[in-house]
């Protein structure tokens, strides 16, 4: 039977929940939508490929934190990324 | 009064830090490992990676000036910090510019052998059939010397090669007298058994300084049910063969390779001591791949990722032991992973190299002229898939087969800072694409990663010698030992 999860999407945002989502294709098949002020996860597990279906939708919840973590990185760090490649490839001849 | 600020003069004192670029993975509940742009690392428990996040860590942390000294975070002012990064980014990726370095011929797909999880080899009387002609190889030397690699490797493989003898000491001849005026650093292997080399023929590997990649599955009994061949002498053979190429060709100009079959699983330690017992100080414990014969025979089906991970990882271990009594022996798969953990270096392994080595770094010509973008590509073809298929010495210009779409598409859909679940995984800076695997085995270059058996056996790898780092110092020192050779 399909579990619903309500996430606040001031908390989780689309990008991180599709990326975990992503990540447990393997376990969990995930259908996202987006209510207002919400992401909507309808979760099942993948028959014969989950026996504890409780304890993977937890390493589920887990991972959609460190989702968001990654992304929070990612957005902070941006500017530092660009800037390190366009060092690393200033003598190369090949930037525009 | 002192002529000097106090040490307090010069710490930050704010706490106020810029992060730099890094991922992060999850070891176990309470850990995780942070990697940044280049590969390095560092371990955290997970409340200092939310502290860090968070910029809550205080620079009276021990956790603070690791991660500043491995550029984590930075302070104001911190422009080292940058230019070291992009210095170890340029180093990293230095090798891409020289384009293809190792060049395959396919001399013949004839062979003496019939192992379980070959993917190409013929027991064929029928010379022209399955050999490369003269004609065939000419070409292939005209695309091998237009790399613009400064280093060229040329690779005789098989089927047996050595049943096809002629054609090498053609190619070597011809390509030794073109780069007279190219002056390249050319460099030959021959991939074979050893079963049937003459001294005439090893006298000639000698002269020319051809190096030998031999095969080795293990004690007499497993060597000889993997790979079959008329006498079931097959270890016999390598053993003398072994002996009389090291007497003629030199020590170290013979190596071996072994292939995980289903019956070595039980017995790491036995191939092990065999390695040992022959002198060679180091084996790379090589899973099947997912072609040909191995297919066919299920070979492949077998044992799954997980069972390959408990093999390399007693391997592993009884590897360290023999490490700590004094024996100098490397695990060449985990060698590679350590190199790009613990150096800047890339060590320009196909199957791990992002973008893919496929056609960049490898390329390999057929018997019958077909240029495929890697070994891997050609044994696909032989299962009637051919994807990988750049084109036709005789038909196909250079321009046309580096340029071909089929080989631009797999290297761009597959770079994996671009790819779903790679982009964001710690474990990136020291993984590669594999297009043709994942194509093999999925249906695209790309696959679904969660799904996939490559990224679960790099993934598990990483994290047992991750795991071994963080706990047993002697180890990590023998690893620094295997990385830094000289």
């Amino acid at each position: 039977m399909t579990q619903k999860l309500e996430l606040d999407a001031a908390v989780y945002s689309l990008e991180a929940v599709q990326k975990a989502a992503y990540r447990f294709i393997d376990r969990l098949t995930v259908l996202i939508h987006q209510e207002p002020g919400k992401v909507v996860c309808g979760i099942d597990p993948i028959a014969g490929r989950v026996i504890a279906v409780e304890h993977v939708i937890d390493d589920f919840k887990r991972e959609l934190l460190d989702q968001q973590l990654r992304l929070k990185i990612k957005t902070e760090t941006e500017p530092a990324r660009n800037l390190i490649l366009a060092y690393a490839f200033s003598r190369t001849g090949l930037q525009g | 009064m002192s002529k000097f600020q106090p040490i307090t003069c010069y710490t930050n004192q704010t706490s106020q830090y810029e992060l730099l670029p890094f991922r992060f993975e999850a070891l176990g509940d309470d850990d995780v490992v942070v990697t940044n742009a280049v590969g390095e690392f560092s371990f955290l428990p997970r409340p200092k990676l939310e502290d860090l996040v968070a910029h809550r860590l205080p620079p009276s942390d021990p956790y603070y000036s690791r991660l500043r000294a491995k550029h984590f975070l930075r302070e104001s002012g911190d422009q080292a910090a940058l230019e070291l990064l992009a210095l170890k980014t340029r180093t990293k990726y230095a090798n891409l510019r020289n384009f293809t370095n190792l060049h395959l011929f396919v001399v013949t797909l004839r062979c003496d052998h019939s192992c379980q999880y070959c993917q190409v080899s013929r027991q064929s009387e029928d010379k022209a059939a399955f050999d490369m002609t003269r004609e065939t190889a000419e070409k292939g030397l005209d695309i091998v010397f237009r790399s613009p690699n400064q280093a060229i490797k040329i690779e005789f493989q098989g089927g047996e090669p050595l049943l096809n003898f002629d054609l090498i000491r053609y190619i070597v001849e011809k390509a030794e007298k073109r780069n007279q005026t190219e002056s390249r650093n050319l460099q030959f292997v021959i991939t074979t058994t050893l079963a049937l080399a003459t001294d005439e023929m090893l006298e000639f590997c000698r002269d020319h300084g051809i190096f030998l990649s031999s095969s080795l599955d293990g004690p007499e009994d497993l060597h000889n049910k993997n790979r079959p061949r008329p006498g079931r002498d097959s270890h016999a053979r390598f053993v003398a063969g072994l002996q009389r190429a090291r007497d003629i060709v030199g020590y170290d100009g013979v190596s071996a390779l072994m292939t995980t079959s289903p019956s070595s699983l039980g017995r790491v330690k036995d191939i092990i001591d065999e390695y040992v017992k022959h002198g060679f100080d180091g084996i790379f414990l090589r899973h099947l791949s997912p072609y040909g014969f191995a297919l066919k025979t299920k070979s492949y089906q077998a044992y799954n990722v997980e069972r390959w991970l408990e093999f390399y990882k007693e391997g592993l271990d009884y590897i360290l032991e023999l490490n700590k009594q004094g024996i100098r022996f490397t695990e060449y798969y985990s060698s590679l992973l350590l190199t790009k953990m613990l150096t800047a270096n890339d060590p320009g392994f196909v199957d791990l190299m992002n973008p893919s080595g496929a056609g960049i770094a490898a390329v390999v010509f057929n018997y019958d002229g077909d240029v495929y973008a890697s070994d891997e590509s050609r044994m696909l073809h032989e299962m009637g898939d051919s994807t990988f298929r750049l084109g036709n010495l005789a038909k196909n210009t250079y321009e046309e087969i580096f340029t071909a779409d089929n080989l631009l598409t797999a290297l761009e859909d597959s770079f994996t800072s671009s790819v779903p679940m790679c982009s964001d995984c710690a474990f990136e800076p020291w993984c590669g694409a594999d297009p043709v695997f994942h194509h093999a085995m999925h249906g695209d270059a790309v696959g679904r990663k969660p799904e996939s058996e490559f990224c679960k056996r790099m993934m598990g790898a990483s994290k047992y010698l991750l795991n071994i780092m963080r706990t047993d110092q002697e180890a990590e020192e023998i690893f620094m030992q295997w990385v830094n050779r000289c």
